[in-house]
C-alpha cells in the first residue's frame, strides 16, 4: 500500500487565510516574553526599543509562527484551536518535521496580521527500518494590513505507518 | 554593537540553560492560544502514553532566538532560522541550546545550534532539535522589509 495516493497528491495547493480580527497588541509580545523566559527589553520598553531603532515595542519574532492568535477558531475536545489541514492517514502516526522560518521584519502591535497557509508539496518515502512514511510540506506566509511581507514559515508534518517496518 | 570583526567561524555562541516546567508550559500555551492538552493535561497524556506532559516543539525556536539575540544584544536582526525535531522533551526536564558560528560576512553571521536534553548526571541526555542554523543581520534591530 502506497500512502502518496492521488487523493494526497491532490492535497497540493490547497490553502487556509486567517485574518486577526484585531491589532497584535502590545500585551501578546510581552505575555509571550515572559512564558518563554526572555527578559529582552525589546519586548517590554517602548523608549528601549526606540532607542534601539525600532517604532516601539515588539515580540519574540517567532511568536509570529507559533500563535493562534488570529486563526479565531473554537476550542475543540483536543484542546488545540490553530491552523490544521484535518488530514488522517489511519495506520500512521503524525509527527512534526521541523521548520523553516523567515522573519522580513519585527511586528509591531499595531499590525493585523493574515496568515496563508498553503499545501506546497506531498511525498514519500521510507523509515530506514522500511517503515513507508508521507511528508508533507506547507507554507505559512504572514503579512500585515497593508500586504506587507512579515514573515514566513516552512513545515513539515510526517505521516509513518504503524506497519510495515522491520 | 558587534561588528563582523568580532566574530570567527568557530566561535561558540554562549550556551542558553532552560529548565521547563510546567508552569511555564501552561504559560506559553496561554501565550499562544494553544490549548492542545498533551501539553498539560494528565489525562490526555495518560491517554497518549506518553511519560509527561510534552513540550511545545516550537518552544525550541524561541530558545534558539533568545540564545542570539542575549549574545549579540538588540541591535541584530534574525532573519532565518531552520531546525528539525529530534525528540520529545516533557515537562520538568532541562534543555540546553548550543552554538557555533560557520560563516562571518559583511553584514551577517550564520550559526549552527542544536537544543539537548541535560541529565541528571548534567550531560546530555539527547537531542531535542538539530541540526539548527540561523542567518542573522549584524548592527540592525530590523529586518530588511522594516
Amino acid at each position: 500500500m502506497s500512502l502518496l495516493t492521488d487523493e494526497v497528491r491532490a492535497l497540493v495547493g490547497r490553502k487556509k487565510v486567517y485574518t486577526a480580527p484585531e491589532e497584535f497588541g502590545a500585551a501578546a509580545g510581552r505575555y509571550f516574553g515572559l512564558a518563554i523566559g526572555d527578559h529582552n527589553r525589546l519586548y517590554s520598553d517602548p523608549e528601549y526599543a526606540r532607542a534601539h531603532g525600532l517604532r516601539g515595542v515588539t515580540a519574540p519574532p517567532t511568536l509570529i509562527c507559533e500563535t493562534n492568535q488570529y486563526a479565531n477558531l473554537p476550542i475543540p475536545p483536543d484542546g488545540y484551536a490553530g491552523h490544521e489541514w484535518g488530514i488522517e492517514i489511519p495506520g500512521t502516526r503524525k509527527v512534526r518535521g521541523g521548520n523553516s522560518y523567515t522573519f522580513h521584519r519585527r511586528i509591531r502591535p499595531e499590525d493585523v496580521v493574515t496568515a496563508t497557509w498553503e499545501i506546497t508539496d506531498v511525498a514519500g518515502k521510507a523509515t530506514r527500518s522500511g517503515a513507508e512514511m508521507l511528508i508533507v510540506s506547507s507554507r505559512a506566509t504572514y503579512t500585515d494590513q497593508d500586504g506587507g511581507l512579515l514573515a514566513e514559515n516552512e513545515e513539515t508534518i510526517i505521516f509513518v505507518a504503524l506497519e510495515g517496518g522491520k | 554593537m558587534t561588528t563582523r570583526t568580532d566574530h570567527r567561524a568557530g566561535d561558540a555562541v554562549p550556551p542558553l540553560e532552560r529548565r521547563i516546567g510546567l508552569s511555564d508550559m501552561v504559560a506559553y500555551a496561554g501565550a499562544t492560544w494553544d490549548w492542545y492538552r498533551l501539553h498539560y493535561d494528565p489525562e490526555f497524556v495518560r491517554a497518549a502514553r506518553v511519560p509527561g506532559p510534552v513540550v511545545d516543539g516550537q518552544v525550541f525556536g524561541a530558545l534558539l532566538v533568545e540564545q542570539i539575540q542575549d549574545w549579540l544584544g538588540p541591535r541584530c536582526f534574525v532573519h532565518k532560522l531552520d531546525f528539525t525535531f529530534k525528540a520529545l522533551v516533557f515537562a520538568e526536564e532541562t534543555v540546553r541550546c548550543e552554538g557555533t558560528v560557520v560563516e562571518v560576512g559583511e553584514d551577517h553571521l550564520v550559526l549552527e545550534q542544536r537544543v539537548v536534553v541535560i541529565g541528571p548526571d548534567g550531560g546530555v541526555d539527547r537531542v531535542a532539535a538539530a541540526p539548527a542554523r540561523a542567518r542573522v543581520l549584524l548592527g540592525t534591530a530590523d529586518g530588511p522589509g522594516a
